[in-house]
């Protein structure tokens, strides 16, 4: 639940109606000045059809600088950014040869396995020198290895089913299985906030697709049961199969799922509920086994459990987990499986020993020192900021952390003032968030130290004065009540 | 006064070009915006404030109709064009008729009518164009006019 200021709310309002009014302006002139000037495209089609890039023209290119930025070293808690600079008003940007330091705030760098590990990257250099650094064919061809193999197991066992499947793109996963798992004659119900790669999936599958309000398990019940009443559109027989998805934490509110009433609705209506943990899978959990761990599921009462390794592992690509009649049938159906390269083998021996090293089987305490530090690290860094008076979405216990900015106009001022003081946020805008809820997203990763964390913080609240974003009052400090029993030096005591 | 909050209940509409319109302040900031656009003309023409009202009841006769009833599709691509041969009108709600929004937006230019026609004394040639304006935006907001092509003007190639 977002809590907007109305005046803010009306000045964002206004905003991008005045963003939009100037956008409008300008296209009609672009349109009387391309009509005096001669063309020779004569008998091209058009690239964009009507105003499908109005955003991106008008809206996006005006800030352009925000966005996209060149890194030019590992994603840690510290990294190196490329300065860029433009001639025309940032409709190019070009890159100069300057780096700046800064403090890596966007990444999704949850345990910090980010940069070099000291007891992944010696295997994974030697896993690349064993089997290079792509097994140039599907899985069904020449691409399994005994490293594939051995993932799969151990991702089965981290996760709690009896098997899973593993692709080589976090993406893909999803938008290649909703597919094969349903089809036309299928219901599909998602949250309202799912991520593009579901929406995507969904609609390639022909099911029919309803949306019910974000987190909301009553919603879903309502929707569950008229639809169930209803049947399929226009012959009204009963669906095949419905199919719940949600996802384990959202990324752009950083909340976590209502998981338990979500799973006791559907297990009521007989529906199957497929759990997307790409960002909290390694990163929430007592042992980093995810949503599940962490509310208490039985991971038996989940039907498919999906993820992706981008997050929390520091590799790439996705796993889909579930029963071993399903997975065996993915495994003949999935395009992705059958037609796709296979994951490759250094990135799947970065996850085999970030999943070891999470579970302690390297021997060492270093998995659960990073799972205490990142949630140590997400409530402090959560509650100061709460206590400084910004809004910050997101539940307890969350690494992702969203300071709401609403105002079109404060995206880039935060962004680029942070940037001058050697913190890198990342800033989200309409169409990624809706066109109120513009925010700047935070990810807290195990590998930042207090330090880093208090120098954000201070550096986070100059820029919050100066850009006016503190919507909430600040909560008095603590330090005030002190001096105040004291008495000060240069107080005269009047007797 | 400042520190009046609202809360923001995010709507189960997946289209991102309307659901904005679901979301507090929209209608306090058409009605101020209308109210403004009133000052402003009043001060750059100086003219009376009868003329004045007609000519924002024309201006938003000729931008509501533009943008609600004649352009198409959305300002961005990610939806992969699923809206393309829908107007804004026919976008918002779901395509569901006869929703609180839909309302709203149907009074706004009769009530604007209303001011102007009173404010200049029911005076021809003003009346007319008046007269024109609210009746092609009230019949283009009809239930029965969704997704309806006129002689084909507007329609998809």
């Amino acid at each position: 639940m977002i809590t907007i200021p109305y005046l803010t709310a009306l000045s964002t309002y206004f905003s991008y109606g005045l963003l939009f009014a100037f956008g409008q302006f300008r296209d009609f002139f672009r349109k009387i000045f391309d009509w005096w000037q001669a063309s020779n495209l004569q008998g091209y089609a058009p690239i964009c059809l009507g105003l499908e890039d109005f955003y991106i023209r008008r809206l996006y290119l005006r800030i352009q600088d925000c966005f996209g930025r060149p890194i030019a070293s590992a994603p840690d808690a510290w990294f190196d950014v490329v300065e860029r600079y433009s001639n025309d008003n940032n409709k190019t940007l070009k890159r100069t040869e300057k780096i700046s330091r800064c403090l890596n705030l966007g990444s999704y760098n949850y345990l910090g396995f980010a940069a070099a590990d000291e007891y992944c990257t010696p295997r994974v250099i030697d896993s690349l020198n064993r089997f290079s650094a792509s097994t140039c064919s599907t899985r069904v061809d020449g691409g399994t290895t005994t490293l594939h193999k051995e993932l799969e197991d151990c991702v089965a066992n981290f996760v709690g089913k009896p098997a899973a499947v593993v692709f080589g793109m976090g993406y893909v996963t999803n938008s290649a299985i909703l597919p094969v798992i349903i089809g036309k004659g299928g219901l599909i119900i998602s949250d309202s906030l799912n991520h593009n790669s579901i929406v995507n999936g969904a609609r390639g599958s022909g099911a029919t697709i309803r949306v019910f309000q974000h987190n909301t398990p009553s919603h879903l019940e309502k929707v569950l049961r008229e639809q169930i009443a209803e049947g399929q559109p226009r012959t009204h027989r009963p669906w095949k199969k419905i199919i719940v998805v949600v996802e384990g934490i959202y990324s752009m509110e950083g909340e976590l799922c209502k998981l338990p009433e979500i799973v006791t609705v559907c297990k009521k209506y007989k529906a199957y509920v497929y759990l997307d943990e790409a960002h909290s899978i390694g990163a929430v959990g007592k042992t980093g086994r995810g949503v599940c761990e962490l509310l208490g599921v039985d991971t038996a009462d989940v039907d498919i459990m999906m993820g992706t390794f981008t997050k929390s592992f520091g590799s790439c690509g996705g796993y889909i987990a579930g029963s071993k009649e399903l997975i065996q049938y993915l495994k003949y159906t999935c395009p992705a499986h059958l037609y796709a390269t296979s994951i490759s083998p250094p990135a799947a021996q970065q996850i085999i020993s970030s999943i070891k090293v999470i579970l302690g089987e390297d021997g060492s305490s270093r998995g659960a020192q990073k799972l205490a530090r990142i949630r140590e690290n997400s409530n402090f860094f959560r509650s100061e900021l709460q206590k400084m008076g910004f809004e910050v979405l997101g539940d307890n216990d969350s690494p992702v952390m969203p300071i709401m900015l609403y105002n079109p106009a404060k995206i880039p001022a935060f962004s680029r003032e942070c940037l001058k003081q050697n913190i890198a946020v990342v800033t989200v805008a309409f169409p990624a968030t809706p066109l109120l809820l513009a925010r700047a997203r935070i990810c807290i990763s195990a590998s930042h130290t207090k330090e880093d964390l208090l120098k954000a913080l201070e550096v986070i609240s100059q820029v919050g004065d100066l850009v006016g974003i503190k919507y909430f009052p600040a909560e008095p400090k603590k330090q005030l009540q002190h001096q105040e029993q004291q008495p000060g030096k240069d107080t005269i005591k009047l007797e | 006064m400042a520190n009046l909050y609202v809360k923001a209940v995010p709507p189960a509409d997946l289209n991102r070009n309307t659901d904005w319109f679901m979301y507090p302040g929209v209608w306090t900031t058409y009605i101020l915006f209308l109210f403004f656009s009133w000052l402003l003309v009043l001060s750059i023409f100086g003219c009376s404030p009868g003329m004045a009202w007609t000519i924002v009841n024309l201006a938003h006769f000729l931008v509501t109709y533009h943008f609600f009833h004649w352009k198409k599709g959305t300002p961005f691509s990610d939806d992969q064009g699923i809206y393309n041969s829908l107007t804004w009108w026919e976008q918002i709600d779901n395509g569901k008729q006869l929703t609180r929004n839909r309302k709203f937006l149907t009074v706004v230019p009769v009530v604007l009518y209303l001011i102007a026609s009173h404010t200049t004394d029911y005076q021809h040639p003003m009346l007319f164009l008046n007269t024109l304006a609210v009746i092609v935006l009230v019949v283009a907001k009809f239930p029965n006019m969704h997704k309806v092509r006129i002689f084909g003007i507007n329609a998809d190639k």
